[in-house]
Parts: structure tokens; C-alpha cells; sequence
């Protein structure tokens, strides 16, 4: 750091902002550390998806409770002590101020956003016969549509207001913070204000249309707003590369059959061209989005637009390309092993810098290493990874659960397809800086230890499982216990072993209250066999007494281990015990058991007396069954 | 000298550990058997078979690194001797072909070592190095024992010595180096141009040294049935000699030209190396091998050639291309529309920075952070157009509104001079605060003047 400060001081390089961006790709990401923005606070050290999520919540809406507090008490805030001005700094303005009715009165309305109160204000300014401005009818229909005729929850307002306001709305946005997709979930209502207002307007021109019918088509009323556009041309007005957009997206809720859909978006393209209008990136991206709804005939005319696009010299952006991959690869047909389209479109890809051109650009990485994943191409992956590692890539990444999503199924693709020494070395880059992998992950990754038979290391990534907070997922920690179990290994390999399973076993008495973990029959018989190889005969015992405890019944070879064990360390007492266990569970190995011991040890009078009991009991309580 | 080079190729990409081992026994090799570089010198025939081996071997060794690339790229370089391990079986097929390559150039080379009884001692030296690989601590004792001696025990000692990892290669190698009967029909197909190459080496011995015979019979001892493979052997050496003799008369450049036309190399397409998948792409789901690659991958390769591409294909045709005429100069006000929209792209890459320098470049975006240079006049930006003389020179503005001496002329001079040496008020505060004052004299003018300190 010092000695970039003496770079930007020197004077040799003028401008900080282009000095950070070009040395933003050496600033190295500490693959080792947790996420840059929890490190000022020890007590926000998440380990696991779900600690990540709820730190970055609590961090964000303690931002959003001071913002709060500012916007609303600005009288508290009056001292401005930074030279020059911070604007960010200082409280905004969220309450209204003028009172009177007066169309600078609307405007204020409109600029704050609230939806009602601008729309009453409107109306009062019409009864009092006030001529409002043509721009200001067009702001006001722009507001309303936008938002549906529904106030938007603003940063600054409580959450209560809201449900009380708008009960019909789903209550499941949980803590979320609120974005324009909550928004394409409400409904459009019939005759609301926008279109009582769109009636009472003298002369209705091609901005009032676009205002209506892209607000139509955001909220859902995808018919209303073709009939609005049917309208719109019976009144000889041409339309916007707004309305097309809208109605392109539109189209494939409107018809039923593919081919009709596409029917109707060709139709509306070869309007554009008789309207002169020029369609831009996001007119093709909804294209393309659009044929994804179209079935077999997306992937012809998937193509052909893309080389529209190049005809008009318009560079798709990722979404196109994201879009392009849905059409070529379904979700459902997967294993079809030909990734051609998607070579050809990293290759197309590979080094560019992306800016986001469009919100479903964010989408692209997810899908293809979907795609990745269905094909098993490892090679594709790594050329995906590294397109994200170029330049500012990795913002197109989404949020923090696409980002989850991204790294588990390259980690998924890794953990199949590559030698296990790589997949620790990615396993270490990737978590926990960036990666926060689930219980499936983890499988995986046992898995690739399994192939390429490194059980050795088990015990570490039981370490790990007990960091990222999984030791509670009993199927992992029984597949864990399992693998261990398995083979025979190296003694050193089985003390380690052993040493695991007494973890994992503390971690099991632990969680004694809750219900996640329980004793299952194998996971005890896997920690006693393990516990008996590393000739820790002491705790197998244990562990062999809480089979009783937890109604458990052990295995026969298990208790044939247990005797060998008896066998090396020399005491027939024990062997007895076991004989006596044995027959406490009614095995039927019981006989069997009673002679290898009468046979291996030499027993006092009174042991054998006892083993031979055990055994008569045994079968007396066979014959009486 | 081939099989050295090409098994030190071999070794060297095997594990990088080897690499210097193996290079240093070339060294080592190179000083012992001094007749193997003497060879290259004395025959300018078999020089040219030799640089014209040498470079399709290097061809083949590009090859093998080209191919390896990708996979080394995929460990990151990282030489990896666990890796390796898995390439051996992937590149089995390539290993065979290029052990028959390397056969094959022994040949040319060998038909030329025609210069008197060298050839035992070039057949040793084939032997020693493939046993140089093989168990590398015997290399110096080998050296330093006589030819025949060393080809006895070597002989002996191959069967021991091998490595569990090598052996069913280097048993092979002997095999049908020595005893072409004996080994098994399935063989046949894979190695018989390399027997034939050995064989022709072989029966290059002039005299048929009575020592190598007894050598021969030896090795043919450690094989099954011993007389069949001993007058095999016997019959090859005197094919060998009969060939040389033929070779002496002087047809060298001619059999050179028809055996390196005869040669056929191995090639194999790069692209089929280069991608993933020659693995074994297991799937999960019960489909088993999704593909059949050995020959899917051809015709992938053929079909990549004649792939369509995403852009090359005949367009919708609705649109024109867009003229410049500049349709668009009239920039429309953002709407609101266009706010939202701009903010969801933000919404959706508005990530958290990652580090301290992300961060410091998000506050200086947001407008919380100094910018570098420090600058003293940041935020000063409407004051850049005023020059200082404004600033200090006020004295022009009392010309007017003011009585030119006397105590209000005095005091305002004071004012002007403090207000002269204030930074912190722009000019425009400057004047109005002297025009307060103007407005302020001119409403007391009367009682100034009543005082008689108005002068004008």
C-alpha cells in the first residue's frame, strides 16, 4: 500500500481513479482471508453461506437504519463540516414540502416518487382547472406506470407502511432489499390511475402510449397492452423503440403455438423497419429471449438474429449470448455432449472486457457452466473461469447466491472431472473467499477423493466440514465416517483416522439435543472399527457400550473385530463381555462368537461356564421362538 | 542413441524429477560410449538419416508436448509426478508408436555403422541405454565393463532389475528384440515393423562374433523354448551380415532413400489430443460413456472443420443498416424509465469491493475520498475562472459611492484590506459585502454629514 501511495504522491501517474482501475488486477484478492467487506469487524467472520448472508444483511441494514435516521431527522444534521461538499453525505430530502396545488407541486411529487400523492395532486389540479404541461403529464404517466399505480418502498420509509398499504401483495420478500423483478410480480390493475389518467388527456401522443403500454407489459397485462398498441395505430401515431421493445417481450404470452409467436414478433420487427425505427441491443436481446419460449424453431432463428445483429453492427452483449445458450442447451436434455455452440461462443468471448448492458447479462456465467457441468467439459470451464478472471468480469457474476451457484458447479465439474491435487489447489482458492460450498459440494469433493484414492486426507476436510458449519448434515458426516471405514490403511493413516472419529464422535454427544445428528447403526459401527484399528480398544469400547444406549444393534463382523482385538491385547474378560453383549442383542453370531473365544482364549472355569450359558441361551431362545 | 534420446524425452516429461537424472546419464552415456557420436561422424549417409530422424523426432516430441499442453496447463505447470501417471495410460498408444519410430531410425543408423566389428559395441550401447532408464545406478558399472561382458550380465540382469512400473514395456522390448517365435500372436500387429527393424539391425553383425553368438544363445536361454529362439536369432545375425555386405558394394543411398520412403510416422492430430475428451467422461446418470471417442473424435474433428459459425449464417433481412445520418441528434431528457433501467443495471453489478483499493475507488466515486493529487483547490471549481486580482485589488470598487478622504474613505480602506487578505469568500461575497457597506453610508449620509465627516 505504502508504496502505491508514493506512486500516486510522485506525481508520476495524475489521476488516481485510471492509476486504481489499472492496478486493480495486481491487487491481489487474498484467497485466504474472508471477504474484504466483513474484515473491519471481528465479530463478522462468516463461515458459512448462511453466517455470509446474515452478516452482509446486518451490515446493510445498519447502513440502511443510519440512512433512515438521516433522511428523516435532518435537523440533526445540519453541520457540514466536509470542505468541499459531500452530497452523500448530507441527509436527502424525502418529505414533501410544498403544500399549495400547483403543478411545481406535482413535479416535486413525481421527482420523490410517490405514486398516490402525485396522482391526487394531479386531480386536484384539474378540478381547480389548471392546464398542466404536456412534460409533466408525460413524468406523472412514467411514474405511475413504472411502478403500477403503487407507491415504491423507498429506503428511507418503514416496512410496515407498505404491507398495510398493499395486503394483496405476497408477504415472502423477507429482509430482501427491493428491486425492479418484485416489482414484474405485481399485477396491473384494471382502470387504475394511469389509465383513468391516459382516458382524461385531451391528445394522446406516442409518449403517453409508451408510458401505458410498457407499463402494461411490465405488470403483466400483456393483452391490454396490444390492444393499447392496436389503438395507438388506429390513431396513425408511430411507435417507439420503447413500445416494440415491451411488445416483443410481450409476444410469447400472447400465443400459444410457437410458430404463432413468432409470427408475431416478426411481424413486429418488420413494423419497426416500415416505422424506420432502429432497433438497438435490447430489442434483439428481447428476441432472443422471446425464442426461448419458441421451442425447436428458437435454434434457426436464434441464429439468424444474432447475424441481424452483426448486419446492423450491434454487439450482443452477454444476455444475448445467455440467451443463445438457453436455446441451444435445455435443462431437461442434458448429456446431449456436443458443446460446439458454446466453444464457438467462448471463443468469441475469450479475453473481452464486459460492461452490463443489460440485467440478464448477469446471467451468462450460471448458464454456461451449466452447461459445462451437463457436458462435463472441464476444458470449456476453465476457459469460463478465465473470462471471469478477465478485467471486471466477475461483477457479471449476480449476487451472492448466483455467485454460490457459479463456484459449486465448477467446483461440482472439478471435483469430477480433474485430478484431485488440482481440485485442492482450486478447493483452496476458492474457499472460503469466495465459495461457501453445501453439503452436495463437499460430497463431491470426497468423492473426487475416493477416485483418485487419497483417503489420507479425509481427515483434514473433516476439518474443513467442521468449519463451514456441516458437521451437522448426518449424511455427510455418515459418507465421511463410511470412506474411513471402508479399506484398511497405513498405520499412521489410521491413527489420524482414529483421531477423526473421536471428533466426529464429541461432535455427535454434542449435538445430543437436537435432532439433526443421531447415532445411526453403521455411522456407530464405523467409529468403533475405526477406533479398533488404530487400537484404541478403550474407546471402542465405549462406543460399543453406547450401541446399547441409542437401541442400536452392531454388526457381526464388528463384534468379530472387537475379539480379535481382545485377542492382541490378551484379556479374555473382555472377550466374555462380548459374548455377554452379544448375546444381550440376540445375534445369532452369538454361537459362533462363544466358540472363537472358547477356542482363542484361555478362560477360568467360571468364564467358560459363563460363554457356554451364553451360548445355550442363545440357541433356547431360538427353538422357543 | 534414439531410443536414449526419446526415452530421456520420455522421462523428462514423465516427471520433472527424472529430468535432470536423465539428462545427466545422456552426459554420461555420451563420454563412455564414445563410438555413438563417432558413428555420426564417420558416415555422412547415416548423418543425414540421423538429422533427418532427429528432426521428426523433435517433430514428435513438439507433438507430445503440444498434446501434453493442455494437460499441463490444467496442473498449472505444476510437474506433477502423480499426474503423470495418469497420462501414461492416455498415451499408450502414442508410447507404441513411437517406440516403433524410434525403431525404425535405429535402423538407418545401424546400416550405417559399416565400419568394421563396431557393431556389437553399437548394439551394446542400445542395450545399455535402454537399461540406463531402466535401473540408472548400473549405468556406470556398465560403462566401465567390457562390451560382451556387460551385454551378458545385462542380459541377465534385465529380467531382475526392472521396475514393476516398466516391465511389461522393457519384457516386451526384449522379447521380440531376441525371440520373435515366442511371443504372443496379439503382438504381432503392434511391433512387427519395430522386429523387423531389430531383426535387420541385428543381422548386421559381420562375422557373426563367436562371442555374440554365445551371447545370443545366452538371452535365447532365459526363453521358454531356447533352441528355436537360439537358431532365430542365429539365422537374423546372418541376415544382417548378408544386408551389410550388400550395403558395402555401395547401394547405401538408395536403401537409405527407400527406408526412409518405407517410414511411416505416427502422426497424430493435435485436435485430439487438445481436448478433453479422450477422459473417461463418466456420467453419473447412468449413461455411462457418453461418447464413443474413438471415432467420434475424427468425425468431431472433421465436423469442427465444417462447423457452421454462430455469425456466418444467413440473417433475418428486416432491417437496413443504419445510415449515419445522425436520426438521433436530438437527445431526449432521461426518463424515468431510462433511470430505472440504468439503476437495475447497477442494482445487478453492484458488487461489494474486494479489497482496500476497490473500496477507496467506490469513495472516490461516491465523492468521500480526496482525489490524488491532493489538490487544496478541489471543490473550488468556480473560482478556478477568477483570477487573484480580483481577489485582491478591491480598491476599484470603492471609486464609486464612496466620499474619496476622510474617516468613512479611511475605514473602508481598512475593510478592503481585510477583506483582501480573507480567502474564504469568493469575489462576488467581497463585493456584496462592499456594497453593503455603500448602501449602508449612503442611508447615514445625512447624519454624516451633519457630523461633517462626509466628505465628498
Amino acid at each position: 500500500m505504502l508504496i502505491w501511495m508514493w506512486i500516486f504522491h510522485s506525481g508520476y501517474l495524475r489521476d488516481y481513479l485510471s492509476v486504481c482501475v489499472m492496478l486493480f488486477p495486481f491487487s491481489l484478492q487474498d484467497t485466504t482471508a474472508y471477504p474484504y467487506q466483513f474484515q473491519d469487524d471481528p465479530y463478522l467472520s462468516p463461515r458459512t453461506s448462511v453466517e455470509f448472508k446474515l452478516f452482509s444483511l446486518s451490515q446493510e441494514s445498519g447502513r440502511s437504519a443510519a440512512k433512515y435516521f438521516i433522511n428523516n431527522y435532518p435537523k440533526f444534521f445540519t453541520k457540514d463540516f466536509a470542505e468541499p461538499h459531500i452530497p452523500c453525505l448530507m441527509p436527502e430530502t424525502v418529505s414533501l414540502c410544498l403544500e399549495e396545488v400547483s403543478e411545481e407541486a406535482l413535479k416535486e411529487r413525481i421527482s420523490l416518487r410517490k405514486v398516490t400523492a402525485a396522482a391526487d395532486m394531479y386531480d386536484q389540479l384539474l378540478q381547480a382547472g389548471t392546464e398542466v404541461s404536456l412534460e409533466t403529464t408525460h413524468d406523472l404517466l412514467d411514474l405511475i406506470c413504472l411502478y403500477g399505480d403503487r407507491d415504491p418502498v423507498q429506503d428511507g420509509e418503514p416496512e410496515t407502511e407498505d404491507m398495510e398499504e398493499s395486503g394483496e401483495e405476497p408477504k415472502k420478500r423477507k429482509g430482501r432489499v427491493r428491486r425492479a423483478s418484485d416489482i414484474i410480480k405485481s399485477t396491473w390493475k384494471q382502470n387504475n390511475n394511469a389509465e383513468r389518467i391516459f382516458n382524461l388527456l385531451p391528445e394522446r401522443d406516442t409518449h403517453c402510449y409508451s408510458a401505458l403500454i410498457r407499463g402494461t407489459v411490465l405488470h403483466g397485462a400483456y393483452e391490454k397492452a396490444f390492444s393499447l398498441y392496436t389503438d395507438m395505430q388506429n390513431n396513425r401515431l408511430s411507435a417507439d423503440i420503447h413500445i416494440f421493445n415491451a411488445l416483443i417481450a410481450a409476444a410469447p404470452e400472447v400465443r400459444d403455438k410457437y410458430q404463432e409467436k413468432w409470427d408475431v414478433i416478426n411481424d413486429l420487427l418488420k413494423q419497426m423497419s416500415q416505422q424506420k425505427v432502429q432497433p438497438n441491443l435490447m430489442t434483439f436481446n428481447c428476441v432472443l429471449k422471446a425464442l426461448r419460449r419458441c421451442g425447436s424453431l428458437g435454434k434457426s432463428q436464434a441464429l439468424q438474429t444474432l447475424s441481424e445483429m452483426k448486419a446492423l453492427q450491434i454487439a450482443p452483449s452477454l444476455a444475448s449470448y445467455s440467451h443463445i445458450l438457453a436455446i441451444f442447451y435445455k435443462p431437461a436434455s442434458a448429456g446431449q455432449g456436443n458443446t460446439d455452440v458454446l466453444q464457438e461462443v467462448i471463443a468469441e468471448l475469450a479475453g473481452t472486457s464486459f460492461t452490463c448492458q443489460d440485467p440478464d447479462d448477469v446471467l451468462f456465467f450460471i448458464n454456461a457452466m451449466r452447461i459445462c457441468l451437463d457436458n462435463k467439459d472441464l476444458e470449456l470451464g476453465y476457459q469460463i473461469q478465465s473470462l471471469v478472471e478477465v478485467g471486471e468480469n466477475w461483477r457479471l457474476l449476480g449476487d451472492s447466491f448466483q455467485q454460490s451457484v457459479y463456484y459449486g458447479r465448477f467446483f461440482n465439474l472439478l471435483c469430477l472431472m480433474e485430478h484431485i491435487d488440482v481440485v485442492f489447489k482450486w478447493y483452496r482458492r476458492l474457499i472460503p473467499s469466495v465459495y461457501y460450498p453445501n453439503p452436495q459440494g463437499l460430497r463431491d469433493l470426497l468423492q473426487a477423493l475416493d477416485t483418485d484414492n487419497r483417503l489420507d486426507l479425509l481427515p483434514t476436510i473433516w476439518k474443513d466440514i467442521c468449519t463451514l458449519g456441516h458437521d451437522n448434515k448426518s449424511d455427510l458426516v455418515e459418507e465421511l465416517l463410511a470412506l474411513m471405514a471402508r479399506d484398511g490403511h497405513s498405520h499412521e493413516v489410521q491413527e489420524s483416522f482414529a483421531a477423526c472419529a473421536l471428533d466426529i464422535k464429541r461432535v455427535y454427544d454434542e449435538n445430543r439435543g437436537k435432532p439433526s445428528l443421531e447415532w445411526s447403526n453403521s455411522s456407530l459401527s464405523h467409529v468403533a472399527s475405526l477406533l479398533l484399528r488404530a487400537n484404541k480398544t478403550q474407546h471402542a469400547w465405549d462406543v460399543l457400550q453406547l450401541f446399547k444406549a441409542k437401541n442400536r444393534v452392531p454388526h457381526e463382523e464388528l463384534l468379530g473385530e472387537f475379539l480379535s482385538a481382545c485377542h492382541r491385547d490378551g484379556s479374555p474378560q473382555k472377550a466374555v463381555e462380548l459374548v455377554h453383549l452379544s448375546t444381550a442383542f440376540c445375534l445369532s453370531a452369538t454361537p459362533n462368537l462363544a466358540k472363537r473365544a472358547l477356542a482363542e482364549f484361555d478362560l477360568t472355569e467360571e468364564q467358560s461356564y459363563a460363554t457356554w450359558n451364553d451360548r445355550g441361551k442363545h440357541s433356547s431362545r431360538i427353538s422357543s421362538e | 542413441m534414439f531410443r536414449l534420446l526419446f526415452r530421456t524425452v520420455y522421462t523428462a516429461r514423465n516427471s520433472s524429477v527424472n529430468v535432470n537424472e536423465s539428462l545427466s546419464l545422456l552426459a554420461k552415456c555420451d563420454k563412455a560410449n564414445c563410438t555413438v557420436p563417432a558413428l555420426r561422424v564417420s558416415n555422412g549417409g547415416g548423418l543425414r538419416a540421423l538429422s533427418t530422424n532427429s528432426v521428426r523426432l523433435c517433430e514428435k516430441k513438439n507433438e507430445s508436448v503440444t498434446a501434453n499442453q493442455d494437460e499441463e496447463t490444467k496442473t498449472d505447470a505444476e510437474a506433477d509426478p502423480k499426474e503423470t501417471k495418469t497420462l501414461v495410460t492416455q498415451e499408450a498408444d502414442e508410447d507404441s508408436k513411437v517406440i516403433k519410430m524410434a525403431e525404425q531410425s535405429e535402423e538407418p543408423l545401424v546400416s550405417k555403422a559399416d565400419d568394421g566389428g563396431s557393431t556389437t559395441q553399437q548394439h551394446q550401447v542400445d542395450v545399455t541405454t535402454e537399461q540406463d532408464v531402466v535401473t540408472p545406478e548400473k549405468v556406470e558399472t556398465d560403462a566401465a565393463m567390457s562390451g560382451k561382458e556387460s551385454l551378458l550380465s545385462l542380459l541377465g540382469a534385465m529380467k531382475v532389475d526392472v521396475t514393476s512400473k516398466r516391465k511389461p514395456k522393457i519384457v516386451k522390448v526384449k522379447q521380440s528384440e531376441f525371440t520373435p517365435m515366442s511371443r504372443p500372436p496379439a503382438m504381432e500387429s503392434t511391433i512387427s515393423m519395430f522386429q523387423q527393424a531389430t531383426a535387420e539391425a541385428s543381422s548386421q553383425s559381420e562375422k557373426l562374433d563367436p562371442e555374440l553368438v554365445a551371447a545370443a544363445s545366452a538371452a535365447a536361454s532365459t526363453l521358454p523354448n531356447s533352441s528355436q529362439a537360439e537358431s532365430q536369432l542365429l539365422k537374423q545375425l546372418r541376415q544382417h551380415e548378408a544386408v551389410t555386405e550388400a550395403q558395402k558394394k555401395g547401394d547405401v543411398t538408395k536403401d537409405l532413400g527407400l527406408i526412409i520412403a518405407d517410414m511411416k510416422i505416427g502422426k497424430h492430430s493435435n485436435r485430439q489430443n487438445a481436448r478433453p475428451s479422450n477422459q473417461i467422461r463418466f456420467d453419473e446418470d447412468g449413461q455411462g460413456y457418453t461418447h464413443d471417442r474413438g471415432i467420434t473424435s475424427e468425425l468431431d474433428s472433421v465436423r469442427r472443420n465444417i462447423r457452421r459459425n454462430l455469425f456466418s449464417g444467413k440473417r433475418l433481412n428486416i432491417f437496413a443498416r443504419k445510415t449515419d445520418d445522425g436520426a438521433d441528434s436530438a437527445v431526449a431528457r432521461p426518463t424515468l424509465w431510462d433511470m430505472d433501467f440504468a439503476h437495475q443495471l447497477s442494482e445487478v453489478t453492484n458488487q461489494m469491493p474486494r479489497n482496500g483499493l476497490e473500496e477507496m475507488i467506490q469513495w472516490t466515486k461516491e465523492g468521500k475520498m480526496w482525489q490524488y493529487p491532493i489538490n487544496n483547490e478541489i471543490g473550488l471549481e468556480e473560482e478556478a475562472s477568477v483570477s487573484f486580482h480580483e481577489h485582491i485589488f478591491l480598491e476599484k470598487h470603492l471609486a464609486e459611492g464612496f466620499p474619496q478622504k476622510g474617516p468613512v474613505r479611511h475605514f473602508m480602506e481598512l475593510v478592503v484590506g481585510g477583506l483582501s487578505k480573507n480567502p474564504y469568500l469568493t469575489v462576488q461575497q467581497k463585493k456584496e459585502h462592499i456594497s453593503w457597506f455603500r448602501d449602508y453610508f449612503h442611508q447615514k449620509e445625512e447624519v454624516l454629514k451633519e457630523a461633517d465627516v462626509y466628505l465628498n
